[in-house]
This record gives C-alpha cells, sequence and structure tokens, in this order.
C-alpha cells in the first residue's frame, strides 16, 4: 500500500503518457490533454508545499533568533505582499505589475549582473593555461567573447587589416560555436538523452525507486 | 507612480551592488525581500495559469451544472492535496502518490519527446550534409565542416563512454573528444560572460539613463 501503489501510479502514468503521444486516436489525444491538465494542476500544489517548508525555516529562525533573523521577516513582507495583492486580483493588476516591474526584475538582473565580477575572478583562476586542454577553453572563450562586441570587429579589422576576412572575430565566434562547439553539444545532448531514456524506462518499471524514499 | 518605482528599483539595484564590497545589511535586506518577492510570484503565478484554468474553472462549471465532467478534476486536487501530508508526521508516507504520479507523468512524457527531438533529429542534423554531399553540391569548405562534425560528435561519445577502456584508438578518440568538449565549454562560458556583462551595462544604463538622467 504504502510503496506498491506508489509504484503502480507511476508505471500507469507513464504508459498512458508514452502510448498516447504516439496514436493520433482522438480518445488518446483527450487522454493526453486530460493527463497534462492533472500534471498542472498537482504540481502547484508541490510549489505551496515548498512555500510552507520556507515558512517554516524562516519561523524557526526568528524563534531562536539565529545570526541576521530580523532579515526574515522581509521574506514574509515580500510573499504576503505578492500573494495578497496577486492571488485575489490577478498577474494583470497594475499594483503587481509594478511590484514586478520595479521590484524584482530590477533585483533580478542585478542579481545575475553581479555574477559578472565573479565569474571575471573565476576566469582569472581557471584560464591560467597551463594545459592544453586549457589553452583551447581560453582561446575559445576569448574569440567567442570578442565576436560577441563591435569593438572585437575593429580590433580584427585594424589589427588584422591585411587578411582578406573583413570582420573576422564575429565571423570566427560563428564558425565555432556552428562547428565544433555544436558537435560537442550534439555528443552530449545524445549521450544525455539516452541516459534519460534508460533512467525513464526504469522508473517506469519500478526499478528505480529512490524517488520513494526510505522507510515503509 | 513611476518615478517612485524608478527610485526603488535604484536603490535595490545599488543595495545588491553592494555586496561587491562585503556583506552587509543592505545586501541582506535586498537578498531576503528578493526571495519572498520571487517566491509569492511564482505562487500567484502557479494558480493563475495552473490551479484556476485547469482545476478551479471545470470544477466550478461541475459545481453549477453546466458540465458534469468537471468534477473528476476532484481527483487531482485530492492527490496534490497529499503533498501536505508530509507536514505530519505519522502521515509522510502519502506524500509519495503525488510524487509518483509526476514522475511516471515526466518520465513517460521524457521518452518520445527525447527520442525525437534529442537523438533523431541531432542524428539526422549530423549526417544530412552527407546527403548533400553525395549528390555534389557541397562545397570543399562544406564537406570539412559536415566531417569535423561527425569526427566532433563520436569522438565526444567516445570520451563518456565507459564500458571499455580508454587504451589505443580509443584512448585517442576520446582526447580528440576531450579537445572539442574544450572548444564546447570554452563557447558556453565566453557567451555566460557576454550575457551577464550584457545584463550588468543594462543595469548601469538604468543608473545612468533613467535613475540619474546623465546619459539619454
Amino acid at each position: 500500500m504504502r510503496r506498491q501503489v506508489p509504484l503502480i501510479l507511476c508505471f500507469v502514468f507513464g504508459i498512458v503518457m508514452i502510448f498516447t503521444q504516439f496514436s493520433p486516436h482522438s480518445v488518446s489525444q483527450t487522454l493526453y490533454q486530460e493527463v497534462i491538465s492533472w500534471a498542472l494542476i498537482i504540481s502547484p500544489f508541490a510549489l505551496v508545499l515548498a512555500t510552507t517548508t520556507l515558512i517554516q525555516t524562516h519561523v524557526t529562525r526568528i524563534r531562536r533568533r539565529t545570526e541576521h533573523w530580523q532579515y526574515s521577516f522581509l521574506v514574509f513582507v515580500g510573499i504576503i505582499t505578492m500573494v495578497v495583492i496577486g492571488v485575489p486580483f490577478g498577474p494583470q493588476n497594475q499594483v503587481f505589475e509594478w511590484f514586478y516591474t520595479h521590484v524584482q526584475v530590477p533585483m533580478d538582473a542585478t542579481m545575475f549582473s553581479l555574477l559578472a565580477f565573479f565569474i571575471a575572478s573565476a576566469a582569472y583562476r581557471a584560464f591560467r593555461a597551463r594545459t592544453f586542454e586549457a589553452s583551447l577553453l581560453l582561446i575559445t572563450a576569448l574569440i567567442v567573447m570578442m565576436g560577441n562586441v563591435p569593438v572585437g570587429d575593429l580590433i580584427w579589422n585594424t589589427v588584422l587589416s591585411w587578411l582578406p576576412l573583413e570582420d573576422g572575430a564575429s565571423g570566427a565566434r560563428q564558425w565555432i560555436l556552428n562547428n565544433p562547439n555544436l558537435s560537442a553539444r550534439r555528443g552530449i545532448i545524445l549521450g544525455v538523452s539516452l541516459g534519460v531514456i534508460s533512467q525513464s524506462i526504469r522508473i517506469i518499471l519500478g526499478i528505480e525507486r529512490t524517488y520513494l524514499g526510505g522507510g515503509d | 507612480m513611476e518615478l517612485f518605482g524608478i527610485w526603488v528599483a535604484a536603490l535595490l539595484t545599488l543595495c545588491i551592488y553592494s555586496f561587491l564590497y562585503q556583506d552587509n545589511p543592505f545586501y541582506r535586506f535586498a537578498e531576503h525581500l528578493y526571495v519572498g518577492i520571487s517566491v509569492g510570484y511564482g505562487i500567484v503565478l502557479s494558480i493563475h495559469q495552473g490551479l484556476i484554468p485547469f482545476a478551479f474553472k471545470p470544477f466550478w462549471a461541475a459545481v453549477t451544472g453546466e458540465s458534469l465532467i468537471g468534477l473528476v478534476k476532484l481527483i487531482p486536487i485530492g492527490v496534490g492535496l497529499l503533498f501536505f501530508a508530509r507536514l505530519s508526521p505519522g502521515h509522510t508516507w502519502l506524500i509519495r502518490y503525488p510524487i509518483a504520479i509526476l514522475i511516471g507523468f515526466g518520465s513517460g512524457v521524457a521518452i518520445p519527446n527525447v527520442l525525437r527531438a534529442n537523438i533523431f533529429e541531432q542524428t539526422r542534423g549530423t549526417i544530412e550534409p552527407f546527403a548533400a554531399m553525395h549528390a555534389g553540391t557541397l562545397s570543399g569548405w562544406g564537406v570539412f565542416e559536415a566531417v569535423l562534425m561527425v569526427v566532433g560528435v563520436v569522438c565526444t561519445l567516445t570520451y563518456f563512454f565507459f564500458s571499455v577502456e580508454h587504451r589505443g584508438p580509443v584512448k585517442w578518440l576520446s582526447k580528440v573528444g576531450i579537445a572539442f568538449l574544450m572548444i564546447g565549454f570554452g563557447s558556453a562560458f565566453g557567451n555566460t560572460v557576454m550575457g551577464r556583462v550584457a545584463l550588468l551595462i543594462q543595469r548601469a544604463d538604468f543608473l545612468l539613463g533613467d535613475w540619474l538622467n546623465l546619459i539619454s
């Protein structure tokens, strides 16, 4: 009951999703759409549970007065503000959109742009070319970066003006992306895909059961 | 309201950039607010784009007698509510039901889609130029690129092939595979750096243009 039923459910849903995708029959397609809608209904509950766990963590921080516990209130302020406005009035509400445009989007972009600084220091450590492979990575990254910005072509056209090729930096970047980079990516994609398929079959057939967790 | 929004966004941006100096109360303020706002935004979207259209509306239609088929939605709602069993120590095992359904669903969706998009399409893309080569429509440079692509894919896959010991020809093939992988990682790194730098430029543009009006 505690392990067998979930295994049967996993098998049934897995098999149904495989077969309905191969069958163009209207019943099959209706079933496919229905199961997709079921997954879309079940998934938000997982998010709500995750939020509950987040709230529990911060409540514990406040209760135990751990370091910087005062900031935990800000997490609640953020969640409550967005939920109180967004749930009843919808994401198209003006106030909700204001918070999205003027609070979330700028912070999102700034957080990611912060990585530009750290990636630069990480690159310095990683790019101290000591081996052939590291040199290859360094040279490729440099060409891709220079080919991405107009100054790359400007430098190329100025320094390497004797070459018959104009705008070579962006051209070299594009060639690398379309050829050696793409072939490496294809190799990775093919390998990962074979792994995904074999793992999915193992899950559906109940051979892989780690998602059930421990205990009975 | 718009001007106030620009000020809020600018101050939050500066709060996050203050981390470049060191961890400080301004950064912690923005960081916690960011977590709260993002989680709240996610909850609102999942409710309005998942629960309401796929569960609440059909269920309400069944309650009002419009379409009784909506009663079926009670099943995924009930299954979704089982996520909260995690909060009750004696009933934690019930969470396996929604997880098993979602994992079975995901595995079932993955197999045909991964086969189609990642294996068949990628393999087709790799060998397709040879048809043009056979027809005699491919230039000398195109032939070189087609061969390079196949060599790259085969060597990259060889590197990930651990069923045989990497000795002799396999060792050399996998070494060539590493070279292709390094070019791939270098390209990914270069593109990531440029993406982050673009975000940094965008934030600087916002601070100097929209906020301080120093640049137009």
